[in-house]
């Protein structure tokens, strides 16, 4: 029952909470009353600065990056992210299930992953980029391996709670290994799986601008580390919303579409609750 | 002695997987030998780690104490390079406790204060969501316009990202109280004040407890993010610093010592809030990536 | 008997309904009137989901009714006080506070001084046979010892009106039997100088006979019987056997649909519904 709710919750926006949306931007406009524009700026500016930099930005080209506007700098950075969250749920989740079925696999990576899991992923930023160079590569790499850390965590996490008497039933039925895990194991976990995949995927976008930022030619985050430098509060802002409202609405459809493999999961196969 | 081989009994075959790990660096850095610039491996090997690297950190011993610093003249020596470690170290964990600290308390407090009653929670839901949704490591150059390169602009940093898991943890934490408890309290007599204390702070605890865990890993990450991208000292400081001249073998030495410190701080707080949940039936694991 | 002076709790055309998520309007409550007497054990009595808990919530002061009158002591009821306590039908024992503590916890919040209430908390546990597990937490109690804990907190509380919803439902056959026992003889001799008034909330036929003076039946939010038992206590196996009582049970049964209405005596003409469908 609570599961159900709050699936219909996901869909269902409180219009308080709209109106505290509203508040939010007074409180910001209200602000901007009292500090200058060059440390904040009005949020009307701001929404015509990202009207205006939205296909190509005059000021970026000054500093080096022709033809580049917010558009196509989100998705470079959109595409580094969907690319490194998919291959890093796909690894993470792969090792997470083995583990969680044989024993010394386990032995030998749990602690490896959990020293990954305990350092900042953020120190190996500047070994990626010496390694790899400040190409795509460094970047994606470095989500990749944070998205991994935690798929493998809740993968594991998943299978080891499923009731193995699904397995055990299965077995007594005559299926193979191969059958057991497409049938009971994956759809049995996918619930959790997937919530994994978007608190990954939440993380992700920060990790990505921020790599970004240490060193890569393109990306929102690129934008960010140039207008930095040119102290344009106001251009930050603009790319800080674009990306803010890129990961709302990229969590909002991982929310929406999960919702619906999961409830098929749970309903169509006996391991999905 | 039977402690110590209890600790052995517990985390033996961590030891040993660690131990292989570091092996398989040392084998590495034999086999891949190619040199980042000359003179810099990129995989140092351990023998280069504990001699040449270590006194080469001398470099950010900023002088003092009776030791000279390599700037002014001195040649590089293991006491600075351990004042070096000692007095970087110091830079980042103040910036990151003081920021925990603040964000913890500021983010606590409005997370309680919003949770009194159903409809100054439900304004900050929404709004809330969208703000913990932007990127935080994506504000830092924001941050470091707003309140500077040095320090206060790093605990402000880090006391905001802490402030806001904070804040929406308390939130939903006290919206996730078993209604009983608090029926139970109020019929007892209990008046708000109480109620606060002696009800709705324990019984969000254990939340709470995976919200400081996850508190930690944010925190040693933005701390991180904010030296990297300016800063006079610090741990981060010399990573970034050490990258310019790819100084393969220094960043690797203070990464090692972020894992050290990052690994104690969880290890300690896992400890102390065991114990204060010990009626807890039973305590999770809770595991978190920064 | 009991002496009875006065009037401890009154309802007034009570009424109390709910909208559900789904928009559906429920009446859990409709146009409820009784009066209960200081002092008596009241037990009410009726099917699943027809309205008990949200009339002991109304009671308590954690539920505003819809409409009517809800009064206690000739006070109107708009907010909880220690001067009714209530034993949930959820556990509702603190588990993050040892057994001691949750036992005097009413009397912290009211600032009796620790000595004071330590030793009325001590007393109570001891009452209902659990003083050995003063220091423990309440995880490393069960459920009936938990229960026990529930009912040594509402008495050392020192509440005049004491709500009780189904608190031993879900406990198996020796305990309960125990546990009404030690209700019972704290509610008498407590009596003497303060009356406490008990409604006791059960679907339990056998259990409504044991304890109660007088039986409320609710059946979907009106009350629908309301009976006096008048055997003597204590009462034992051979009190159930009475006439009138063996009666009182074949009325309350067909009340919960479990026997025909008119049933006179004799299991014979029993029919259990389940049976039929
Ligand atoms: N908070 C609530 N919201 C909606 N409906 C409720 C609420 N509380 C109780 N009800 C409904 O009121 C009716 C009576 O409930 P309750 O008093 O709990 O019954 P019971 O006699 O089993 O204790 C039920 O139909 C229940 O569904
Ligand atoms: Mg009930």
């Amino acid at each position: 029952m609570g599961r159900k709710s709050r699936r219909r919750g996901i869909l269902r926006i409180d219009p308080v909470g709209i109106f505290g949306v509203f508040l939010l931007i007074m409180i910001w406009q209200a602000l901007t009353l009292a500090l200058p524009p060059s440390s904040l700026p009005t949020p009307s500016s701001v929404v015509a600065r990202i009207g205006r930099d939205f296909i190509r930005a005059e000021e970026l080209s000054f500093y080096g990056l022709a033809d580049t506007g917010l558009l196509n700098s989100m998705i470079y950075t959109a595409t580094n992210v969907m690319i490194a969250v998919a291959l890093g749920s796909l690894v993470g989740t792969i090792a997470g299930f083995v583990t969680a079925r044989f024993h010394n696999v386990r032995a030998i990576l749990d602690p490896i992953v959990m020293t990954m899991g305990t350092i900042p992923i953020l120190v190996l930023a500047p070994f990626f980029l010496i390694w790899f160079g400040v190409e795509r590569m460094s970047a994606v790499l470095l989500v990749v391996l944070y998205v991994a850390v935690i798929l493998y965590i809740f993968a594991q996490r998943a299978a080891d709670n499923l009731d193995p008497v699904y397995e055990e039933y299965a077995y007594t039925l005559g299926a193979s290994s191969k059958r057991i895990v497409w049938d009971i194991l994956i759809p049995g976990t996918v619930p959790q799986v997937l919530g994994g995949i978007r608190i990954a995927l939440a993380g992700a976008w920060g990790l990505e601008a921020i790599a970004e930022l240490l060193g890569a030619q393109y990306g929102i985050g690129k934008i960010i580390q140039v207008l930095a430098g040119a102290t344009d509060v106001q251009g930050i802002f603009a790319a800080l919303i674009v990306l803010g409202l890129v990961a709302v609405i990229s969590d909002g459809l991982a929310a929406l579409v999960f919702a619906h493999v999961a409830a098929w999961s749970a309903a169509a196969r006996p391991g999905g609750n | 002695m039977t402690e110590v081989r209890a600790f052995f009994r517990r985390h033996g075959v961590s030891i040993i997987v660690l131990g292989v790990m570091a092996a398989i660096w040392q084998i590495l850095s034999l086999l891949y030998t190619t040199e980042a610039v000359p003179g810099e491996p990129m995989i140092p090997g351990w023998q280069v780690v504990f001699t040449r690297t270590l006194i080469s950190l001398s470099d950010y011993w900023q002088g003092g104490l009776g030791v000279p610093s390599v700037a002014e003249g001195a040649p590089p020596s293991y006491t600075a390079a351990l004042l070096a470690i000692v007095s970087n170290s110091l830079d980042t964990m103040v910036r990151l406790y003081l920021g925990l600290l603040i964000g913890g308390l500021v983010g606590t407090f409005l997370g309680l204060a919003v949770s009194w009653s159903k409809w100054s929670r439900r304004t900050v839901e929404l709004p809330l969501q969208f703000i913990r949704t932007l990127p935080l490591l994506a504000m830092v150059p924001l941050f470091q316009l707003w309140f500077g390169i040095y320090f206060a602009g790093k605990v402000a940093f880090v006391a905001y990202g802490v402030g806001v898991i904070f804040f929406a943890g308390v939130v939903n934490a006290v919206k996730n109280v078993p209604q009983v408890y608090i029926d139970n309290a109020r019929t007892q007599g209990a008046n708000r004040v109480q109620l606060y204390l002696t009800i709705i702070l324990p019984s969000i605890f254990p939340e709470l407890r995976a919200t400081i865990l996850l508190s930690l890993g944010t925190a040693w990450g933005a701390v991180l993010g904010a030296e990297y991208l300016g800063a006079q000292s610090g741990l981060g400081y010399i990573i970034v610093y050490s990258e310019a001249f790819a100084y393969l073998d220094r960043m690797f030495v203070v990464a090692l010592l972020f894992v050290f410190y990052a690994s104690i701080s969880y290890a300690i707080f896992n400890r102390l809030s065991l114990k204060l949940l010990q009626w807890m039936p039973r305590v999770g694991r809770v595991i978190v990536v920064g | 008997m009991r002496l009875e002076n006065g009037i401890a709790i009154k309802a007034s055309q009570l009424s109390q309904s709910f909208r559900r998520a789904d928009g559906q309007l429920v009446d859990a409550l409709s146009s409820v009137n009784f009066e209960v007497l200081k002092g008596q054990f009241v037990c009410l009595i009726g099917p699943s989901g027809c309205g008990k808990t949200t009339l002991l919530q109304i009671i308590a002061g954690l539920l505003l009714p819809s409409s009517g009158i809800l009064e206690v002591g000739n006070q109107v009821v708009t907010r909880p006080s220690p001067e009714r306590g209530m034993v949930f039908q959820k556990d509702s024992v603190f588990p993050w506070m040892r057994v001691i503590n949750n036992v005097e916890y009413g009397l912290a919040c009211r600032g009796v001084g620790s000595g004071e209430r330590r030793a009325i908390a001590e007393h109570y546990l001891e009452r209902v046979g659990l003083a050995h597990v003063a220091r423990a937490w309440p995880r490393e109690l069960s459920g009936g010892m938990l229960k026990r804990v529930a009912v040594a907190t509402v008495f050392a509380n020192g509440a005049s009106v004491l709500l009780l919803d189904e608190p031993f439902g879900a406990l198996d056959y020796v305990t309960k039997r125990h546990l009404h026992n030690v209700l019972l003889t704290l509610w008498a001799e407590t009596g003497r100088n303060k009356p406490r008034t008990v409604l006791f909330v059960t679907h339990d036929v056998d259990e409504a006979l044991i304890l109660a003076d007088r039986i409320l039946v609710f059946h979907t939010g009106r009350i629908v019987d309301d009976l006096a038992l008048v055997a003597p206590r204590p009462r034992t196996t051979d009190t159930l056997l009475m006439p009138q009582m063996v009666q009182n049970k074949h009325l309350l049964l067909a009340h919960l649909g479990l026997e025909t209405k008119q049933a006179g005596t004799g299991a014979t003409s029993s029919i259990v519904r389940a049976a039929n469908d």
